[in-house]
């Protein structure tokens, strides 16, 4: 059974996200600190809310350092989910100060909404995908995930983009590189599709 | 991840005339903190039974069979006390039902044996059992989804009977009391008097569920679901299948029906059944005691309290007794029922002890009962919940 | 296409889910637990649950409560009552609500839809905001589970909310509430002109039809609570009629 680290650094609602892994048969654990992220065999950094606060936490809590290791020299494998995925980036026009994990060549910003559309992008929406990802296994595109944020990731690189969505033009809906993903949407509310993917992810090895 | 909740206990309110809990599903209090199931029974005074009478027979009259190709109407019965009750009062108005039984999942011997004491008064009868296979996993799913272990069951006492009015195109469903008392059934209605699935959904029972909401769950497929499934409105309104409810056009009391029933051979139980106050209900199923004490945890009130608030009414015991009656009877753990250990109930539905005794933790409301400081609701010397309060505070 | 979502509500009350008509909401229906299991085997969209009588009985949210179901609830949930401070949404944030409604806080607890958007973002913050006509004819915003006036006129409340913060309006018409009539479509229409924010319509939805209709108002999403509770009718078939209208919905 797999040890799987959910990085709870106070701002959001990590219950879902346990329940959810611990359906798919992953034994999952609340992260607070650098021994928490070491034991892992896969780490879930969930995230609702500010950028800037979220940072400013991680940060508090000295998990950043940690979480590098793991993840960028180790190659523990990593799902970010909505800010969660937005902190790979470089940097969000969001808040103002500081900067995002740095993992990615990407920037956060808020969403400009179409004639008709509102923000924040808040409902079901289509995943759009090619099949090739191994974290998309088994799920058709075009298959609804719930999303509700009102900013989004931008990435340089089209490489890392495995997903959009049909929302202000296109967000980006999953990215990936090697064995560091990221969702804008939340698995762990997307009911059946959502718990799939959990699951291709539990199965992603280094 | 409990926070500590500042909110002190809430006082249980209770009827001022029966026994009845606020808590009860679409019950409401006047101010005089009277309950509707209490103003509904004093109401009965101002009904004229004779109208009544004339109106069953006018209905009975329009829907028998007039060349014999037929039976006059279907009575869904369970071999109970009022299924006796029934029988004997439509077989006095000289019609010939067809009975048609839905059988329960976990018979009982007693079961069986008032089941063919019945056939006795002089019916026809069928019986309809679902794959029990099957059954047993709806049970089991039932238990954990929505607490209610006799969902399954109460879908198809609703369902079979409809079904065989629908292919024996015998237009009329003679059932026995209605929960809501004042309700004649369809029949009754001044237009369209044809029974619909919304009607099923509205006074069913069914909680909003839909027995083709569990096709894919462990196994279920929709073909196992044949029986359970209920005939479209078309077919409905070909045969024009419609109902009524004899406890509105008669007067309907349990107490006076067992003694009927027992008069023409029905069967009680030796001494008063576990978590009820009487020995003539509820025989024909080993499972009843797990939904009763399920109706507990929920609502805060099990059987005993149903029976006590009957007997209030009618004035053959006190409030006060009432109030003890229940204290000592209601809301018991099921460790048996009918004398059936609950392992003998559990072990077929393929559920251990525990399982379900977190089942039943999840399901009990625990704003009725008194917790300790984590909010884990304390258990007496015999292992029960203890309520906030069991009678109003003055 | 982002889909259209119904949602159903569930109100609670002393101990259990109620419903009423006009905010009279006096008549237990019945089991949380068992609604929110019905609901999730139907896949429903999402779920708004309210404590309606948290802030006339002088309490905050009852944490406790809200654990027990989250935990039984994959669905994503937003939950209301009470709300008067930041700590009460960090607090239901925290055991399991997705997104947490403000009702009279918005009116007397200024500058919490502020603090609360920075810390935890706008896209968890709903202003619920309960409209009643008045004797004279004008409607206007009335809190404390319907029973406070607070003369304040709609439009200009649901436009300083989403000024501060707020991700989601949720309208709902005390009047028609429980009525199953159809929606306050004027009030909803006005909102819906006035603010970028996506708006849910609630209150007095009684068939698929009046979801059409608001949606034809503009709002984004509706809710309902007395349709699912009292008639036969699902969110599933809702999803149909609304789809069969031309509205982008789930498969």
């Amino acid at each position: 059974m797999a040890r799987v680290a959910v990085v709870d650094y106070g701002l959001c609602n990590v219950d879902s996200v346990l329940r959810a892994l611990s359906q798919c048969g992953a034994q999952a654990y609340l992260a607070h600190d650098a021994t928490d992220i070491k034991t892992a065999d896969k780490i879930v950094l969930p995230g609702v809310g500010a950028f800037d606060a979220a940072m400013a936490e991680l940060t508090r809590a000295d998990l950043i350092s940690p979480l590098a290791d793991a993840v960028l020299a180790e190659q523990v494998p990593f799902l970010g989910i909505c800010l969660g995925m937005q902190l790979l980036a470089r940097s969000s026009e969001e808040g103002g100060a500081a900067g995002g994990l740095d993992w990615f060549d990407a920037h956060v910003r808020r969403i400009q909404p179409g004639i008709d559309e509102r923000v924040p992008h808040v409902g079901w929406n289509e995943v759009d995908h090619d099949e090739s990802s191994p974290i998309l296994a088994g799920i058709p595109t075009r298959t609804d995930f719930y999303f509700v944020h009102s900013y989004h990731l931008e990435c340089s690189e089209p490489d890392e983009v495995i997903a959009t969505t049909p929302f202000a033009g296109r967000v980006t809906a999953v990215v990936g590189r090697g064995t560091v993903f990221g969702v804008q949407f939340h698995p762990e509310k997307s009911q059946q599709f959502g718990l799939r993917l959990l699951a291709n992810f539990l199965a992603v090895t280094a | 991840m409990a926070m500590t909740t500042e909110s002190s206990p809430r006082t249980i309110r209770y009827c001022r005339t029966c026994v009845m809990p606020e808590t009860k599903p679409d019950i409401l209090f006047d101010d005089d903190q009277v309950c509707s199931a209490c103003r509904n029974f004093a109401s009965r005074e101002d009904v004229d039974w004779d109208i009544r009478k004339r109106q069953l027979l006018e209905i009975v009259e329009r829907y028998r069979s007039h060349d014999n190709t037929r039976h006059d109407c279907i009575v869904p019965v369970s071999g109970g006390k009022d299924s006796h009750f029934q029988l004997i009062r439509l077989l006095e108005l000289g019609l010939n039902p067809l009975c048609v039984t839905a059988t329960t999942d976990h018979l009982t011997d007693i079961g069986r044996r008032n089941i063919e004491n019945m056939k006795s008064l002089g019916v026809d009868y069928i019986e309809i059992t679902t794959n029990p296979v099957v059954r047993r996993t709806l049970n089991r799913v039932a238990l954990e989804q929505v607490g209610d272990i006799s969902w399954p069951e109460h879908v198809s006492i609703f369902t079979s009977p409809v079904r065989e009015a629908v292919n024996r195109r015998i237009p009329l469903l003679v059932w026995g009391e209605n929960p809501q008392h004042e309700y004649g059934g369809p029949a009754t209605a001044s237009s369209d008097q044809t029974l619909t699935r919304r009607w099923l959904e509205e006074f069913g029972g069914l909680l909003g569920l839909r027995v083709s909401d569990l096709v894919g769950r462990d196994g279920i497929e929709a073909r196992h679901l044949l029986e359970y499934t209920y005939p479209s409105d078309t077919q409905l309104r070909d045969v024009g299948v419609t109902g009524i409810f004899l406890g509105y056009f008669l007067p309907w009391d349990g107490w006076a029906n067992a003694m009927l029933a027992s008069a023409h051979g029905f069967e009680s139980w030796p001494t008063v059944i576990e978590g009820s106050l009487v020995t003539y209900e509820n025989l024909d199923n080993a499972q009843t005691g797990i939904h009763d004490y399920f109706k507990f945890l929920k609502y805060g009130f099990g059987r005993a309290t149903d029976l006590a608030c009957m007997q209030v009414r009618r004035d053959r015991i006190s409030r006060a007794d009432a109030v003890k009656l229940v204290k000592m009877h209601d809301g018991k753990f099921p460790w048996t029922y009918l004398g059936v250990e609950i392992e003998a109930v559990l072990g077929p539905i393929g559920m251990t002890l525990d399982e379900f005794q977190s089942v039943c933790d999840r399901f009990t409301n625990k704003r009725l009962f008194v917790c300790d400081r984590h909010g884990v609701p304390v258990r007496d010397r015999d292992g029960d919940l203890v309520k906030v309060n069991d009678d109003n505070p003055d | 296409m982002l889909k259209t979502r119904i949602i159903p509500t569930l109100l609670y009350r002393d101990f259990g889910l109620v419903k009423g008509v006009g905010f009279d909401s006096r008549r237990a229906i019945g089991n949380p637990l068992q609604a929110i299991k019905v609901y999730e085997m139907r896949g429903v969209d999402e779920l708004i649950f309210l404590d309606v009588r948290a802030t006339l009985e002088g309490r905050g949210p009852d944490f406790a409560l809200i654990d027990d179901l989250a935990d039984e609830c994959f669905m994503p949930l937003t939950v209301g009552g009470g709300v008067r401070g930041v700590d009460d949404v960090r607090g239901l944030l925290r055991v399991g609500a997705d997104k947490v409604a403000i009702n009279t806080g918005l009116i007397e607890c200024p500058g919490l839809v502020r603090d609360a958007a920075d810390q935890f973002g706008s896209q968890c913050i709903v202003a619920s905001i309960d409209v009643r006509r008045r004797a004279d004819g004008a409607v206007t915003v009335w809190t404390r589970s319907g029973t406070n006036d607070t003369g304040r006129d709609l439009v200009e409340v649901a436009v300083e909310a989403e000024r501060d913060g707020a991700g989601e309006i949720l309208v709902t018409s005390a009047d028609a509430d429980g009525t199953l009539g159809g929606y306050d479509l004027e009030s909803i229409g006005r909102v819906a002109c006035a603010v970028g924010i996506p708006v849910i319509a609630s209150g007095g939805a009684g068939t698929s039809e009046h979801f059409v209709e608001a949606l034809g108002a503009g709002a984004s999403a509706v809710a309902a609570a007395a349709m699912f509770h009292f008639t036969e009718q699902t969110p599933l078939e809702g999803r149909r009629h609304i789809g069969a209208a031309g509205y982008p919905v789930r498969r």
